[in-house]
């Protein structure tokens, strides 16, 4: 029972026994554990540093998407790049003097139109 | 009151508790006192220093950049498709920190096996080892650079810049431009248009980590996008542009001219179809060019004095205010006498007789011309006649205007005023009717000439087909009327046949087939002004004003060719403008791109 324990307690020490024990009965809290005021301050620290590193590890979480989102934009103005190289070489392999000098070019035969064409 | 507590060897202990609270409340003094320390420390960093910590913190974390628009793709008609001529590539500038590179011969092989070029040449430049930054070569595509950085030599690099492209290498270089070191459009199409071509370029304002990343988590990031530049479509056709550009190259060539234009116009609209110049450059490699001149699009920046093919428009100005008709006939003096001076003709065609309109075409009377001037003032070169005149050439021609193409540099040229300045002003107007004392570019001959033909519309003559909107979709530019009643439809049909008889009566091989298309034209050989007065004896530019079609004029051809080195017994005109107009104009047939007659 902790009311006799606690009497035991008041009453004297076991030998040996080296303990240090206060109870204050005198606040009227009916036997209630009460936490000091160090264990309080040091409870909202460890708060604030759970806190903390709370919000911490979001903002880390956060931030790693940036470099997802740099990665990503890399690869988009890399894709950009390629696709503006394709399309340079697409437009160069079309040009006129390229199709003019060209084997099936050389081989063709000049001709005039030789009916009406109406439109 | 005093609690017994224990003690270490297991007595008990008396303890006051009054004592064990004042020892807890010094301790929670003690850390009060530490931690108000803390804070108020914290306090005076983040809240009074707060501006100066802030501003050195954002000097190493925040980073700007400007992130470049995509400038607007240039396409040109090829058929009825279009085709990009002018595009944006990422190019590579290859340069090299000679004090890093250990062995200079290796690294120079390496280097001309990569991207190209001599060896030697690179080693000379890696000799200097006082010099942290030199450039090895530029424009290098992206493949020649991997190739080169997977040497991975110490000292060498590659740095990524945009540049402008041109896949049909020098074809309308000189309506084009370019865009110079600095990302400014410089000359042609590239500098009138520069603003919408360029885009906005967008922001990034990031709070960094070491590499330049910007962090996701900050709230106070700042990215705008850019806005991508417009596209433009010219009305260009490339198929007609480059064979225009290698028709008048030969022509001045064989003639020996110094230089020369010629402009293909589509009458019905003012679109412009090729225009060319020779000499001209390779917008690509625009740094190669020694004679700045060469960058201006001459068909728009260098009047001169036009000439005879002047006549045509005189005559459809007379035409039109009716004091002469297509089948008048007048008796020609062969020379008229204005203000002491005596104007005559070429000797072989000029004698003294009747002639009708045709004939004062055919024959380029300058008599003729002068005559149809003077039925403008009642008969006489007057006030009248100058006034009359003067608003066909400045009014309904646009001569001495700018027609406000999208070209950078265009010239207005010269219309002078018709009041009676004391300075010999008949013989100035007299001159004005066969195309001397005056000044007109290629480009302003042609939209004057396809008014005429059109039914009496001045379209703005333009480059510019389509533009993209802000969703990217090309939107059609409709034509612009700058003016209405230029001439009548009358006078736009009879100035067909009068036009024709002339083609018809000269020495044109091959000849044009009158009975499936419709050719016209009139030849000019124009004296050349000293700067001192007067005119050269020996120096002449020959032009051409003519036109194409089938049922109708489709296409306005203005060739002009100056100083051409011709025989001394032909004419300029004749001689090296007109063979580049046939040239031109049969390669239009030839191509399809005049539709023939319907009957």
């Amino acid at each position: 029972m902790a009311m006799g324990r606690q009497q035991r307690q008041l009453g004297g020490m076991n030998r040996n026994q080296n303990a240090v024990s206060f109870r204050n009965n005198n606040g009227g809290n009916g036997g209630k554990t009460m936490l000091g005021p160090i264990s309080n301050t040091i409870i909202l620290m460890v708060l604030a540093c759970l806190l903390g590193l709370l919000y911490l590890t979001q903002v880390t979480k956060t931030n790693a998407y940036g470099y997802v989102i740099n990665d990503l934009q890399q690869q988009q103005s890399q894709l950009k790049a390629d696709h503006e190289d394709l399309a340079v070489a697409s437009a160069r392999l079309q040009s006129l003097d390229r199709v003019q000098n060209s084997e099936v070019a050389k081989n063709m035969t000049a001709v005039a139109p030789s009916g009406s064409v109406k439109p | 009151m005093v609690y017994p507590i224990a003690s270490r060897n297991g007595n008990s202990v008396d303890v006051d508790p009054a004592q064990a609270n004042r020892r807890v409340q010094a301790w929670h003094l003690a850390l009060m006192l530490v931690l108000a320390v803390f804070v108020a420390r914290a306090f005076y960093v983040q809240v009074i220093r707060h501006d100066y910590y802030r501003s050195v913190a954002l000097e190493d974390q925040l980073k700007q950049y400007e992130v470049p628009a995509a400038r607007g793709i240039i396409s040109a008609y090829d058929g009825k498709q279009t085709v990009p001529i002018v595009l944006n590539q990422k190019l590579y500038t290859v340069y090299a920190d000679p004090s890093f590179i250990k062995d200079p011969d290796k690294a120079a092989d390496s280097i001309a096996k990569a991207i190209g070029g001599k060896a030697s040449d690179y080693r000379k430049l890696m000799d200097d080892k006082q010099r942290r930054y030199v450039v090895l070569a530029k424009k290098v595509d992206k493949t020649a650079k991997d190739k080169l950085l997977a040497y991975k030599y110490p000292g060498i690099g590659a740095q990524e810049h945009p540049y402008r492209t041109y896949p049909q290498g020098s074809l309308a270089g000189q309506i084009l431009g370019f865009v110079n070191d600095e990302g400014q459009g410089t000359y042609g199409i590239e500098q009138s248009l520069h603003d919408r071509l360029a885009g906005k370029p967008g922001e990034l304002k990031a709070i960094t980590d070491a590499q330049g990343v910007p962090l996701a988590a900050n709230g106070s990031n700042i990215e705008s996008d850019p806005v991508a530049g417009q596209d433009v479509t010219l009305t260009l056709d490339i198929g007609i542009q480059k064979q225009v550009e290698q028709l008048l190259e030969k022509g001045i060539k064989a003639d020996n001219a110094e230089s020369g234009s010629a402009v293909v116009m589509d009458l019905n609209n003012g679109a412009i179809k090729a225009m060319a110049n020779y000499p001209n450059y390779d917008p690509g490699k625009y740094y190669e060019v020694e004679d700045a001149g060469v960058f201006n699009n001459s068909a728009v920046t260098h009047p001169i004095e036009i000439g005879s093919i002047m006549k045509t428009l005189t005559t459809a100005a007379a035409l039109d205010q009716g004091v002469i008709k297509p089948d008048t006939s007048y008796y020609d003096p062969s020379f008229y006498v204005v203000d002491k001076f005596r104007i005559t003709n070429i000797e072989e065609d000029g004698g003294a007789g009747n002639r009708n309109i045709a004939q004062l075409l055919n024959l380029s009377l300058n008599t003729g011309a002068v005559w149809e001037l003077m039925q403008m003032g009642g008969g006489q070169i007057n006030q009248k006649a100058r006034s009359a005149w003067y608003d066909y050439m400045a009014n309904r021609y646009m001569f001495g205007k700018e027609t406000g193409i999208e070209q950078t540099g265009e010239n207005p040229g010269l219309v002078p005023d018709p009041a009676d300045n004391g300075a010999a002003i008949d013989l100035t107007y007299a001159n004005t009717a066969f195309g001397q004392a005056m000044l007109a570019t290629p480009l302003q001959t042609a939209g004057a000439m396809a008014a005429v033909l059109n039914g009496g519309t001045y379209y703005k003559p333009q480059l510019i087909a389509a533009t993209s909107d802000k969703a990217g979709k090309m939107v059609p530019r409709a034509p612009q009327i700058i003016k209405q009643g230029v001439v009548s439809k009358a006078v736009s049909d009879a100035m067909v046949p009068l036009m024709q008889y002339v083609v018809d009566n000269h020495d044109i091989k091959p000849a044009f087939d009158q009975s499936r298309y419709v050719v016209g034209g009139k030849t000019g050989t124009a004296q050349i002004a000293k700067p001192d007065g007067g005119y050269y004896e020996n120096e002449f530019n020959g032009t051409y004003l003519g036109f194409v079609g089938g049922d109708k004029p489709q296409y306005v051809i203005a060739v002009f060719v100056n100083k051409p080195k011709v025989g001394r017994s032909q004419y300029a005109g004749t001689a090296a403008a007109q063979p580049i107009f046939a040239d031109i104009g049969h390669m239009l047939i030839k191509n399809s791109y005049v539709i023939p007659k319907s009957k």
